[in-house]
């Protein structure tokens, strides 16, 4: 028997051996090569036989080494894996009786996947067969260092203080060691497990360290699934939930294993501790389930830890066999090696846990998500991946409901998006401030954004959510909302990231389109904005003439006595009899009337104002801030309409007078009508260019962008928000309302509307002077009628038509009878003063006052035009000097043929101020000295000239 | 037959297995030689002692290819 199985044996050797010789070799004929081969054959045959029979001592343990080899030479624990399937495979198939054996010699004959070229040398083989199950061995060791440090340093005054005494007890029990059995056992299965080198160390150390008493191996393993679970046993006794006692009376390599085995014991206890705890909001809660989980199935691992242990020692009991025993193998230290991926688990779950005590919501799921996407251990990250899937849930349910209900649903404030308080924000003027319910409903969160979303990501979502809550609840059409929820909702979670980003780019689309498509249609939200500047921005041209004419008289009134139906009929009557009758009712309908209330005008004109009522959902894009924006304007440009029209009035009296009486009195009004038609020339070519720069060049560029934005394809009601708000800066900085400041200084200057409002007013008091002229020559020309009809009727008399009384009374009447003398004189010398002078010694009282009305006319007219030049002339230097391109070219155009100078007043008004103090410094030197009156004249002269 | 059909099925699993197992080692073997050292290890053979056989073979004839492709 035994020798047809040594025949059997030798024939597969050789039949093995000849397969392993390349054929090739067998071709030459070689003698040489040949009797090599069969020597080699002979020789391999020899270690065979010659071959110790007895196993080698860690044979059990191939497949643990083939593990480790294979997770040590691939990047990727993928092969590793495919290992432990086939392995488990072949465990399932009882056909084998050596299993371990073969895989330990598939073990030995594995090399490296880049096999070097050349041969290898045996000696670097052989020592490599030695190293790999020393370098295991060490493995081990250091990483109870390390664990054993971790561990001191995580509970800093226990650790130590038990292996202080550790040693004192050892050397204590040196002596008293009989213990015999239970020892020798130990001692064995020790020596099984041991690497070949360390047991061949063992003998020299085992007489160096006497044997100690203590628990023993095998009841500490007996104990061990308690301890794992975190229950306190004989020998391991948990004094705190982070501290364990261990046995004093170990030796040290023990006590090492002891302490790395504590690890997941003291792991266990904190985190089933923390799962066990309710507080906390959804995502804590989840992480506690998650946790949970994982726990479970570390008990699971612990149960069949159990299990083998129980096995192991029945058998050991049972048999008595120390072979046996040899052949089970469950040591201390294998159990270590069995519990370590799962101590792993445990302390990235503490971990997780002790960091996340600080953090809240998203914060949470970032910390985690930070370890499954940027660390490098392998399972590190595939273990937070999955913790991950399962602590997200709760914020994958919120972001639900956020972008298909448009509600957000967040107990404990853990979202990203939050709503504010309402109470806790300060009040602010909604006139000066650019807000709506659409920008301060929700608020993101930054802080809060995990870090699975990216922030553009973030965004989208927030207003996607936002825009559903607005159509829900401004617009009334939460019908819609329902259905799209219904239609398109559907479970998010971590695991199909791709599908949440397209939903999600999906419902953006269809929200924001549905939004613009209701502001656009139900809400007429572009109709709106076009009737705004219609009848804010005075582009209805014959609707404002009518209205400005129809108003003008009721509006010279002082504001007490106008009355609200008065404006609204007479609105009324504009639109009746303008275009904007086929307006849409629904836009003439929010047209109103109304006087300003803070305004302190005494008259209609300064208070009058048209608004343009805008209702609810319509407010989020034309707020109050910008209604307030357009009254501005509509103010500005209601004034410059006004000027306009009383000078055309003015204007056209003049010209159908100035063929009758003006005709009639130009002898002696002619040149103050000629000088007051040249400035009010003027004052029309200023208005003329203002209404066209701010009519055209402003509000209609301005327009066309604004269109352009509204239009285009993807516009969300965020880029209409902010495409409205353009446009309304754009009119108010060009339209000369928005707040100046110097380009240097950054001082607030005088805004260019003050200016302009200066000169509008200058306009309206020379309008009224030339009223007053009109009127004065008016009763001029019916004085002359007067008189003329007096001389034919004293004719008719047979009197003399002029007598003396005549002449010296009515000088005014009388002067075309002498004019040639006069009037180049007052031409020339422009000082009424002078040109009346001689009359008033010979006048009486009634006459001078006529002439003073005359005079005083002439000097606020003269006046009135200089202020209006030198007014003019400023503005043109502010606006040579304005950032912006558009105000230069305002100046440019008023001033296109160089007609005025502008001037720098600021500078003008410092230098005056520099040469006041020069001449006071230089007045009260000149009282020092003695001539007093001499210099004092001399100053006179100089102030006059200046 | 069919326990020994089975049987054989098994030992055809269990082969592949292995095969599968040396694939992934890179131990170089094929499968005839792979059942070989199956049915020698099954026989009793130390597995430590044919690893060092099959290897020191291979070094030989290694050195031998080397050898003759040197004199070529």
């Amino acid at each position: 028997m035994a020798d047809s199985r040594l025949t059997r044996v030798s024939g597969t050797l050789t039949s093995l051996f000849e397969s392993l010789v390349p054929p090739s070799d067998l071709d030459q004929d070689d003698t040489d090569t040949e009797v090599r081969i069969d020597r080699a054959i002979q020789n391999a045959k020899d270690i065979v036989y010659h071959g110790d029979s007895r196993l080698p001592a860690d044979t059990n343990q191939a497949q643990d080494l083939i593990k480790r080899k294979l997770l040590r030479e691939n990047a990727s624990p993928e092969k590793a894996a495919r290992f432990g399937n086939l392995y488990s495979r072949l465990l399932a198939i009882p056909i084998l009786n050596q299993k371990w054996a073969i895989l330990y010699l598939l073990y030995k004959l594995s090399e490296p996947a880049t096999t070097e070229p050349h041969p290898r040398n045996p000696l670097a083989d052989s020592d490599q067969f030695v190293n790999i199950p020393r370098r295991q061995a060490h493995s081990p060791e250091k990483s109870l260092a390390s664990e054993d440090q971790e561990e001191v340093s995580a509970y800093p005054p226990q650790a130590p203080l038990h292996r202080g005494r550790a040693f004192p007890s050892k050397l204590r029990h040196e002596h008293n060691d009989q213990d015999g059995v239970s020892q020798e056992e130990d001692e064995d299965i020790r020596e099984a497990v041991e690497p070949p080198e360390q047991v061949a160390e063992k003998p020299l150390l085992a007489k160096q360290q006497p044997r100690v008493t203590g628990p023993s191996e095998l009841d500490l393993l007996r104990d061990l699934p308690f301890n794992l679970q975190g229950v306190s046993s004989a020998h391991l006794e948990f004094t705190a939930t982070t501290t364990v006692k261990l046995p004093p009376t170990l030796p040290v390599p023990m006590l090492s294993l002891l302490h790395a085995l504590a690890e997941p014991c003291l792991l266990y206890r904190g985190l089933a501790e923390y799962a066990a705890a309710q507080d906390g909001g959804l995502i804590d809660q989840s992480l506690r389930s998650a946790i949970n989980d994982e726990l479970r199935s570390y008990l699971t691992l612990v149960a069949s830890l159990e299990s083998e242990i129980r096995q192991a020692l029945a058998t050991i009991e049972d048999s008595h066999d120390l072979k046996a025993a040899r052949m089970i193998g469950v040591t201390l230290k294998r159990c270590l090696v069995w519990t370590r991926d799962a101590t792993m688990g445990l302390r990235l779950m503490k971990l997780i846990v002790e960091d996340s005590r600080q953090k809240r919501g998203g914060q949470m799921i970032s910390l985690i998500h930070s370890l499954s996407s940027s660390h490098g251990d392998p399972f590190v990250a595939s273990f937070a991946e999955r913790l991950l899937s399962r602590v997200a849930r709760p914020f994958y349910e919120m972001l639900r409901h956020w972008i298909y209900d448009g509600e957000l649903i967040d107990p404990f404030h853990e979202f990203f998006i939050i709503e504010p308080d309402p109470s806790s924000q300060p009040a602010i003027d909604h006139r000066h401030v650019a807000t709506s319910v659409w920008e301060e409903k929700y608020k993101v969160d930054s802080s809060l954004v995990p870090s699975i979303i990216s922030p553009e990501f973030a965004r989208k979502v927030f207003l996607i959510g936002k825009s559903l809550n607005f159509i829900r609840h401004n617009c009334g059409d939460s019908d819609w909302v329902i259905q799209y929820s219904k239609s398109n909702s559907k479970p998010l979670d971590y695991a199909n990231t791709a599908s949440l980003s397209l939903s999600i780019d999906v419902a953006y689309r269809t929200t924001m389109s549905r939004l613009t498509h209701l502001m656009s249609t139900k809400f007429g939200l572009f109709t709106h904005l076009a009737a705004i500047k219609k009848y804010m921005l005075l582009a209805q041209g014959d609707f404002f003439e009518l209205l400005i004419e129809s108003l003008a008289q009721h509006l010279d009134r002082p504001v007490n006595s106008m009355y609200r139906h008065n404006l609204t009929s007479q609105l009324e009557h504009a639109i009746r009899h303008s275009n904007a009758q086929y307006d849409d009712p629904e836009v003439l309908r929010r047209l109103d009337a109304r006087m300003l209330e803070l305004s302190t005008g005494e008259i209609g004109w300064d208070c009058f104002t048209l608004e343009y009522k805008i209702s609810a959902p319509c407010d989020v894009v034309i707020t109050q801030w910008a209604n307030t924006q357009y009254l501005k304007i509509f103010n500005l440009l209601w004034r410059i309409k006004r000027v306009e029209f009383s000078l055309n009035s003015t204007c056209k009296r003049c010209m159908t007078g100035g063929r009758g009486v003006l005709a009639a009195v130009s002898d002696k009004l002619g040149n103050d009508w000629k000088r007051s038609r040249c400035v009010v020339a003027e004052m029309v070519h200023f208005l003329n260019q203002l209404q066209y720069y701010l009519l055209f060049e402003v509000i209609e560029a301005s327009w066309e962008k604004l269109q352009e934005a509204l239009h285009k394809p993807e516009a969300t009601l965020d880029d209409l928000i902010e495409a409205h708000t353009t446009y309304l800066n754009n009119i108010t900085k060009k339209g000369l309302i928005g707040q100046q400041r110097h380009p240097v200084t950054g001082q607030q200057e005088d805004s260019l509307v003050v200016q302009v409002h200066h000169i509008l007013k200058c306009m309206l008091g020379y309008r009224e002077i030339i009223d007053s002229l009109y009127s004065y020559s008016v009763a001029e020309y019916t004085r002359r009628q007067q008189f003329s009809a007096k001389i034919e009727q004293r004719t008719a008399q047979g009197r003399w038509g002029i007598t003396e009384r005549d002449v010296l009374g009515d000088s005014r009447a009388s002067t075309p009878t002498a004019p040639g003398g006069r009037r180049p004189l007052k031409g020339a010398q422009l000082l009424p003063e002078d040109s009346d002078s001689p009359v008033p010694p010979m006048a009486n009282l009634a006459m001078t006052d006529d002439e003073t009305h005359l005079t005083s006319l002439r000097s606020r007219q003269l006046n009135l035009s200089a202020e209006f030049r030198s007014r003019l002339s400023m503005l043109l230097y502010d606006l040579a000097h304005q950032p912006d391109v558009n105000l230069r070219f305002l100046g440019v155009v008023m001033n296109f043929n160089e007609f005025y100078q502008p001037v720098n007043v600021r500078r003008q008004q410092a230098r005056r101020a520099r040469e006041k103090r020069d001449l006071e410094r230089r007045a009260r030197e000149a009282n020092m000295s003695s001539e007093v009156n001499i210099s004092e004249k001399d100053l006179n002269s100089s102030t006059s000239k200046t | 037959m069919p326990p020994t059909e089975s049987k054989r099925e098994k030992a055809r699993e269990v082969v592949d297995i292995l095969e599968e197992i040396s694939i992934l080692l890179n131990t170089q073997l094929d499968r005839t030689q792979l059942s070989l050292c199956v049915s020698l290890i099954e026989n009793g053979v130390n597995p430590e002692a044919l690893a060092t056989a099959i290897k020191e073979l291979r070094k030989d004839t290694q050195d031998l290819q080397h050898g003759s492709g040197m004199s070529q």
